[in-house]
């Protein structure tokens, strides 16, 4: 019977031991997204400032980069520039900021004290944010030209990690 | 004509609609005191995203608040609470159901504490029968064949 103990208690030990080294090695940032491979969630909203409506679906064809963040996000600003830098400087990729629960002015004065080269959309009762699955911000949505969501980034992008993840957007 | 403007400018915004993510409502719709207790019911089974280990009916975050609106929504438009719960997890994963589905490695978590509790009370029975069998023996102690002072009471009674 000890000898059964000791087995049972060695494999209960083993598991708890491989679920925790599993576990310890993800960045609990990251939550594997049910939306990727599946058809991005479609929207048209106000851009910020102009007021010109942006639709998701007029936008096939392309990759998107759609990045959800807020003026209160602290790592919004540390991201920022890396965004406004690659959207220069790739013109066949679309990148579209959404912005939720936050004031419109707020938003246009960060913009026009840190810059824009895309369009920044306003979802103010959080309902895109929740279609896509935001747990916070700054998070950002890959989309093939298909409208297909080929990956998901929770935290700032590096511009390494931005061109990585939109590779996949590429393929 | 600038009231126009602005209505039409709100109806060409367009959010994703539960119908195109979980379909038609199965439901009726709910109102009154029962849309509120119905909201706080489905809220204390969501996982508030932000925060750690809060239900969105318990957290008072800006996140979970929108997401306890869209729950409201949902059951005024007489979606029902396995359609709503779906709708969640179709965007955020199993991880926003504060109840764990009994599939996969999450079947763990309802078999792993029903097979600790079955294999404890096997332990328990057979320590128990242990036990029970222990005093008897005791009663009853095994004659050492080797000793002397047997031997000879032994020696005494055969020759009577």
């Amino acid at each position: 019977m000890n000898k059964t103990v000791l087995i049972i208690g060695v494999i209960i030990v083993a598991v708890v031991i491989f679920v925790l080294f599993a576990g310890l090695g993800k960045d609990p940032a990251i939550i594997d997204s049910p939306l990727i491979g599946k058809p991005a969630p479609p929207f048209a909203l106000k851009a910020v400032g102009s007021g010109e409506t942006i639709d998701l679906t007029a936008l096939r064809g392309k990759p998107v980069v759609l990045n959800f963040w807020a003026t209160w996000c602290g790592p919004c600003y540390e991201e920022h520039p890396t965004l406004v830098a690659n959207a220069r400087n790739l013109p066949n990729v679309q990148f579209v900021g959404v912005v939720f629960n936050d004031e419109e002015d707020k938003i246009m004065r960060f913009l026009a004290q840190r810059g824009t080269a895309y369009p920044t959309l306003l979802d103010t009762n959080g309902k895109t944010a929740i279609a896509y699955g935001v747990g916070g911000v700054p998070e950002t949505y890959f989309i093939n030209p298909a409208g297909t969501i080929v990956a998901k980034y929770a935290g700032p992008l590096s511009t390494e990690e931005l061109q990585a993840n939109l590779a996949k957007a590429l393929q | 004509m600038m009231a126009m403007l602005v209505l039409l400018a709100f109806l060409q915004v367009k959010v994703p609609d539960a119908a195109q993510i979980i379909g038609p409502p199965a439901g009726t719709p709910v109102t009154g005191a029962q849309l509120e207790r119905r909201t706080m019911e489905i809220s204390s089974e969501l996982r508030c995203p932000v925060c750690q280990g809060l239900a969105i009916g318990d957290s008072p975050s800006i996140m979970a608040a929108n997401m306890k609106a869209q729950v409201r929504e949902l059951l005024e438009r007489g979606y029902t609470e396995t359609q709503i719960l779906s709708y969640f997890e179709k965007s955020y994963g199993q991880f926003v159901l504060l109840k764990p589905k009994f599939q996969g490695v999450n079947a763990l978590v309802w078999i792993l504490p029903i097979a600790a509790l079955a294999i404890g009370f096997l332990l328990v029975m057979s320590k128990a029968k242990k036990l029970e069998s222990a005093p008897a023996k005791a009663s009853l102690p095994e004659e050492p064949a080797d000793d002397p002072y047997l031997a000879q009471v032994r020696e005494m009674v055969d020759k009577q």
